[in-house]
């Protein structure tokens, strides 16, 4: 069976007045075992005390799957660890866990969250659920293959809109599945990140701007591995400078460049022009240009450091569309292999001490990227100095 | 007609140096000389590689100001423009 990779992103918005998500969601790679597993948990009421509950069950549940414990015993200790609610006396956080492999062999468990969706390309696929002798935690498994994806949500999304005179039951299975089969079908290559983009904005919607619940989406979605190449840095030697150029012309997926010099080695070796974009700027990093055969040519140092710490605090959604950062961003989550392609020149009009910002070293700020987006976004990076 | 032509330069050390404002250029142009100027970005004009040069840097018409302000740069065109001096 095929490798595949597995893109997976996941959002939430928290009720309507709260400011902390009652709902959790947490995955982890197991690069040894090829493995993938990530749970959601909706914690009961919301606010601060929901996302206790909800961050014990989903740390619990992950925990409790990684190290292969049976499910009746995990559900079990989930329920006998959560405090009891003093108004109503009972202790309760949903879950749902998913455990796969990367090649599909895949195994949901579910209790007390709407159940989760499988679509094979733009097709809601029905599957057999069976219940555990408790009659309250189904165990589904199933064989994934490549195009298929996975969409578990909190039930703040399954009745966003309740009560509303043309949606009374909220936003019900058949008719979200409906509508994310269209979206799939207009774009059949959509990532998961902005599949659950376009399911959580819907469920916004539904409540009319006004979340009546917390809403958390979450997508899995198998696919062949996308490569993207950022390319950042001169070469230590000159010499270096063809290969690089040679090395991004070759490149099989879309690549990014990060930095002035870097850009107008590879637009010379190319015999290319350069355009900078005068038309959209942001006040804190210089802005892109354009070279022909390049996806996105940036400033170096600046917009990385902006990109790491935007990553670092997952609040890359709050700055202006065009800002260079974000780009750079939307290109790394958007593709699964992340090759960084890092020159190791210093830059001597950089190493002075009076300098009013803190100019971090480039190789540093590549490896914080590369660490954040194969921890907090389960992607594949690999780094090559040159 | 030819232009006058203002190269920017977006370098990262000419941002950090004060250059931030200079993309904006465009925005702070009178508006009798918006047709007159081709505002151009530059990923980094090299200046700063020589140490006796203070960055932020703009050539207007291939005449190199440092320590370019917005201010600096519209004293300089509103030169150009009345010599008439066009693009070589």
């Amino acid at each position: 069976m095929k490798k595949m990779f597995i893109d997976i992103d996941y959002g939430f918005t928290p009720k309507f007045g709260q400011i902390v998500c009652g709902d959790v969601f947490l995955s982890e790679k197991i690069k040894n075992e090829n493995r993938l597993i990530a749970v959601l948990s909706d914690g009961l009421g919301s606010g601060i005390k929901a996302n206790i509950l909800a961050n014990m069950t989903a740390t619990m549940a992950l925990n409790f799957t990684i190290n292969d414990q049976p499910i009746e015993r995990s559900a079990a200790s989930i329920r006998d660890t959560l405090p009891v609610d003093p108004q109503r006396k009972i202790a309760f956080a949903s879950f749902t866990i998913v455990d796969t492999e990367f090649d599909g062999q895949t195994r949901i468990i579910e209790y007390g969250n709407p159940q989760f969706l499988v679509f094979r390309k733009d097709k809601l696929l029905t599957i057999d659920h069976q219940f555990l002798a408790d009659g309250e935690v189904s165990i589904t498994e199933f064989q994934t293959q490549i195009e298929d994806r996975i969409v578990l949500f909190s039930d703040g999304v399954s009745q966003s809109g309740i009560g509303r005179k043309d949606m009374p039951f909220g936003w019900e299975t058949d008719q979200m599945g409906g509508v994310i089969s269209q979206i799939i079908e207009k774009d059949s290559g959509i990532s998961a990140y902005e599949l659950r983009k376009r399911i959580i904005g819907q469920s916004i919607l539904n409540d009319i701007g006004k979340p009546s619940d917390d809403i958390t989406c979450a997508v899995l979605y198998f696919r062949n591995p996308r490569k993207l190449l950022v390319c950042t840095g001169p070469p230590y030697s000159k010499n270096k400078d063809e290969e690089m150029a040679a090395t991004i012309r070759d490149f099989e997926g879309r690549t990014v460049l990060c930095g002035g010099t870097t850009a107008l080695i590879v637009a010379r070796e190319w015999g290319e022009e350069i355009e900078v974009d005068m038309k959209h700027f942001t006040s804190d990093i210089p802005p892109i240009s354009y070279i022909k055969g390049v996806s996105l040519v940036t400033e170096g140092i600046l917009t990385l450091c902006k990109a790491a710490e935007l990553l670092k605090h997952g609040n890359y959604e709050d700055v202006d569309r065009h800002d260079p950062a974000r780009l750079v961003i939307q290109e790394l989550l958007s593709h699964d292999h992340i090759d960084f392609l890092v020159g190791t020149k210093i830059n001597e009009a950089h190493q002075d001490p009076s300098l009013p910002v803190e100019l971090e070293i480039r190789r540093n700020v590549i490896k914080k990227i590369a660490y954040l987006l194969e921890k907090k976004y389960l992607k594949e990076a690999t780094l090559k100095y040159i | 007609m030819k232009k006058h032509t203002v190269v920017i330069c977006t370098g990262t050390l000419c941002h950090v140096l004060g250059g931030s404002e200079l993309p904006s250029l465009g925005q702070s142009l009178p508006e009798a000389w918006r047709d007159l100027v081709n505002i151009k970005g530059s990923p980094c004009m090299g200046y700063c590689k020589d140490g006796a040069m203070q960055p932020p840097f703009v050539e207007v018409n291939g005449e190199l100001i440092q320590e370019a302000s917005v201010s600096k740069v519209l004293d300089c065109l509103e030169k150009h423009i009345a010599h008439g001096t066009k693009e070589k």
